[in-house]
């Protein structure tokens, strides 16, 4: 038996790119804490319509009413009144990277942000503190109808409708307590339309940077992708790391129509002073499919659970998620399904590692419906623990109410098997190149599911960071 | 009062994370003094320590109602072959608390059986609280049956610990009763001390069945399997809680936890949740549920061989009792399980 001085030691995630960090040149910061002067002086600043004016003082009430939550990791570190919750860089959003300040357009050129845009993407949205910097979708596209805006743009342009009926519908500001946050003080974020037929063959995606010290980010991205309509949307975010408590508490509300697919990959990569308290769901009609791809890495804690409601005949869902907890961070992940029309079905399959004290936490609920006849779901969730030091809880649910229906968990977890390493190793490989390669082998079918800059991105992570001390 | 709390919650809007009984009665309003709780002074403070899968409210609840605790103790290196029978039979309208404390001593070995019965009509209210020390290398086994009335509720509440080597098997059949509660925790304190927990169950009419077990490893290479097969019918309701907690230095430690649920009505409600937490690195848990109907392939080629649709789901539901009947040390235990389910006891049943 080897003592712990033996062991690999995993490096935690190489944050090098991500801790860039620009001075703050802020056209505009609003003053910190939450008030009702302050939720209104949002509104002044975005030009709200009257209605959005009264939903952000309605949610901040909300707000104020609600406990938080009584499980989960520990907030008691992100005192709100210490939150600047509207920070607006000195820029105004531009269609052309050449527009964008130096100093921010170069942190999204070291991110890859412009090259992505150039060699595999066919719009992007780059998201700068609490406001968009950059906005611009390929012609081609456009020309099929489909739009990729700023949600500011949606909100007091042609879209405001569409937006008033979807807005915060799915997620209400009655969720939880930062859902009720959110819309009080909501900014940037995206609205994407994709209309019935068209198949957007190339991904979209949006940036999400948050530069500024002591602040929040609450990006709302709305997404509607029409009857037999096809999209893949990428969303990416980073922070350089403060020795304040920042606080990301967006909000994702996607509406998949009859027979459409949307693909919604997410590589979370915040650092290790975020507290990251976002919701995401989707409403998904008969014979369609979400399919979420969520991968996390940052922040220091995470409350990140995707929920797919699936409300039509034959609807899907499918999540495939990784969780790298590291020393100082608690990351409870997961998602949530119901199922609530027949011959829907869902399949889960996530995994999680533990390192250096991190603590990784998967929870789950599936639903089934009396309505839902028919259904199935399957649920896999595996966690590996790499020191003892470390915490990894599984807290699945399930509740189901008809008879009908066909469901199975499983759920494993446990440490690098010494009889594999000593198999490889008795193959003639190494053994840190052996536990780097069983930690890739453990990854392996979530990052087949990322694009695949980022897939190569993890197991290279995954293979240098292996690459640390043995013995 | 509220029982049967997960070790970790989660979202209250899922309501599992405990459960809340408010019309329990407690018989009469004594509370003793600790001095008249013990009836036995040396185990009494260890009992007092253990805890359970119910919890605290248990615990006041057996303290107020004035139940002194039944100690039954098996003596160092003592096996016992016959077992302890225990049999609760209540009456019409009962509303009783009892308590036992099961000691086994070093290397012994005992098996008690508990039986809870009544009249298949009656009514009324039992709450059991039984706790177990497991001396180094004691083997416990602990049978209980539930043949209640069908307007009768049941609170049973099991804490076990568990030294160097020790054994406690739990085997539970829940055949009866309206509202039904189960605790069950195990505290694996010693170093290879194991947790086997087999529940089997038939839930009908607008029964709930309300379930917590807890295998909380502490020791090096403990070992815990915990298993819950059973059929939901008509409204039934019913809940699982399992968890299987790896707590830091249980180095080696297994833990396996498996549920196997057969709905046979379409307004059946089944909740399940199985947790693994896990503080530990050298260590292996797995979990795996299976929840549905009956397999439609399954049901066509039974109905082919000229069984109705009723008689193979009664066949299957048997099924899920039997495998736990089946291991229970007594004949005259299992020829009650059989009439309660008016079924006969054929000599083949016997062997």
């Amino acid at each position: 038996m080897r003592d712990n001085s033996e062991k690999t030691y995993v490096e935690d995630v190489d944050r090098s790119i991500y801790d860039i960090r620009n001075d703050e040149k802020d056209a505009y910061r609003i003053k910190q804490g939450l008030t009702p002067a302050i939720v209104q002086e949002i509104s002044e600043k975005k030009h709200d319509p009257a209605w959005m004016a009264n939903f952000r003082l309605e949610s901040l009430q909300i707000y104020n009413e609600m406990k938080v939550p009584e499980w989960g990791p520990s907030i008691e570190g992100l005192n709100i009144d210490q939150i600047a919750t509207y920070v607006k860089p000195n820029t105004r959003m531009s269609a052309k990277w050449s527009d964008v300040p130096e100093d921010i357009k170069d942190t999204f050129e070291k991110l890859g942000i412009p090259k992505a845009e150039r060699e595999s993407l066919a719009g992007v949205g780059a998201q700068y503190d609490s406001e968009l910097v950059y906005h611009n979708v390929k012609e081609e596209v456009a020309a099929q109808g489909v739009v990729y805006t700023d949600m500011e743009s949606a909100l007091t342009g042609e879209y405001e409708d569409i937006v008033r009926k979807h807005f915060m519908k799915l997620v209400t500001p009655r969720d939880h307590k930062f859902a009720a946050l959110h819309g009080a003080v909501w900014s940037g974020g995206s609205f994407v339309y994709v209309p019935a037929g068209v198949s957007v063959t190339i991904p979209l995606q949006s940036y999400f940077r948050l530069n500024a010290a002591g602040a929040g980010q609450f990006e709302h991205t709305l997404i509607i992708v029409e009857e037999g309509a096809y999209l893949h949307f990428i969303e990416g975010c980073s922070a350089p790391k403060y020795n304040v408590a920042n606080l990301h508490a967006g909000c994702v509300e996607l509406y998949v129509g009859k027979n459409a697919k949307l693909r919604y990959s997410t590589i979370e990569n915040w650092s290790k002073n975020m507290y990251n308290l976002n919701t995401k769901r989707a409403k998904v009609e008969e014979g369609g499919t979400i399919e979420w791809v969520s991968g996390s890495f940052g922040s220091h804690v995470s409350y990140l659970y995707p929920m797919s409601i699936l409300n039509g005949k034959g609807a899907r869902a499918e999540f495939t998620g990784i969780t790298f907890a590291g020393g100082g961070q608690n990351l409870d992940t997961g998602t949530k399904v119901v199922h609530n029309a027949p011959e829907t079905s869902s399949y889960i399959n996530t995994k999680s590692i533990s390192k250096d004290g991190g603590i990784s936490t998967f929870r789950s609920s599936v639903v089934v419906t009396p309505k839902a006849k028919k259904s199935k779901s399957a649920v896999s969730c595996q966690s590996l623990m790499l020191d003892d030091r470390s915490r990894s809880d599984t807290i699945p649910a399930m509740d189901i109410r008809t008879q009908d229906a066909d469901i199975g968990h499983e759920a494993k977890i446990g440490r690098i098997s010494d009889d594999a390493v000593f198999y490889l190793m008795s193959r003639g490989i190494s053994e840190e190149d052996a536990r780097a390669m069983i930690v890739s082998g453990f990854a392996d079918n979530v990052s087949k599911e990322l694009p695949l800059e980022y897939a190569v991105e993890m197991n290279n992570l995954i293979r240098l960071e292996m690459k640390g001390s043995i013995g | 009062m509220t029982i049967n709390e997960l070790p970790s919650k989660t979202w209250n809007w899922l309501h599992m994370n405990d459960t809340q009984l408010e019309n329990i009665q407690i018989p009469e309003e004594k509370p003793l003094t600790d001095e008249q709780w013990k009836t036995d002074t040396e185990a009494w403070k260890t009992f007092q320590e253990i805890t359970s899968g119910m919890g605290k409210d248990m615990d006041t609840l057996i303290k107020r109602s004035g139940a002194a605790t039944h100690v039954y103790k098996a003596p160092t290196g003592e096996k016992t072959k016959e077992p302890v029978k225990l049999t609760f039979d209540y009456k019409e309208g009962a509303c009783e608390v009892s308590a036992l404390g099961i000691r086994a001593e070093e290397d012994s070995e005992v098996t008690v059986i508990m039986d809870y019965t009544s009249d298949k009509s009656a009514s009324g209210q039992a709450a059991v609280q039984t706790k177990i020390v497991a001396e180094k290398n004691a083997k416990v086994r602990l049978v209980q049956i539930d043949r209640l009335g069908n307007k009768f509720t049941l609170l049973n509440d099991i804490g076990a610990l568990c030294k160097d080597g020790a054994d406690v098997e739990v085997l539970q059949l829940v055949l009866g009763g309206e509202n039904t509660y189960l605790g069950c925790k195990a505290t694996l304190l010693g170093k290879g001390s194991n947790l086997s927990a087999e529940t089997g169950y038939l839930v009908e009419n607008d029964g709930v069945l309300d379930m917590n077990y807890v295998a909380e490893h502490q020791g090096k290479k403990t070992t815990s399997d915990m298993r819950a097969a059973g059929v939901l019918r008509d409204q039934a309701k019913k809940l699982y809680r399992g968890t299987i907690d790896f707590k830091k230095g249980a180095k080696g430690a297994v833990g396996n936890e498996k549920e196997d649920v057969l709905l046979l009505d379409e307004e059946v409600v089944n909740r399940t949740i199985p947790l693994i937490l896990c503080a530990e690195e050298d260590v292996e848990g797995n979990h795996g549920a299976t929840i549905g109907k009956l397999d439609d392939e399954l049901l066509f080629y039974l109905e082919s061989r000229g069984l109705t649709k009723e008689e193979v789901y009664e066949m299957m539901a048997q099924a899920r009792i039997d495998e736990i009947s089946r291991k229970i040390p007594d004949l005259e235990t299992r020829k009650k399980i059989f009439e309660f389910q008016g079924r006969t006891f054929e000599a083949e049943e016997q062997v």
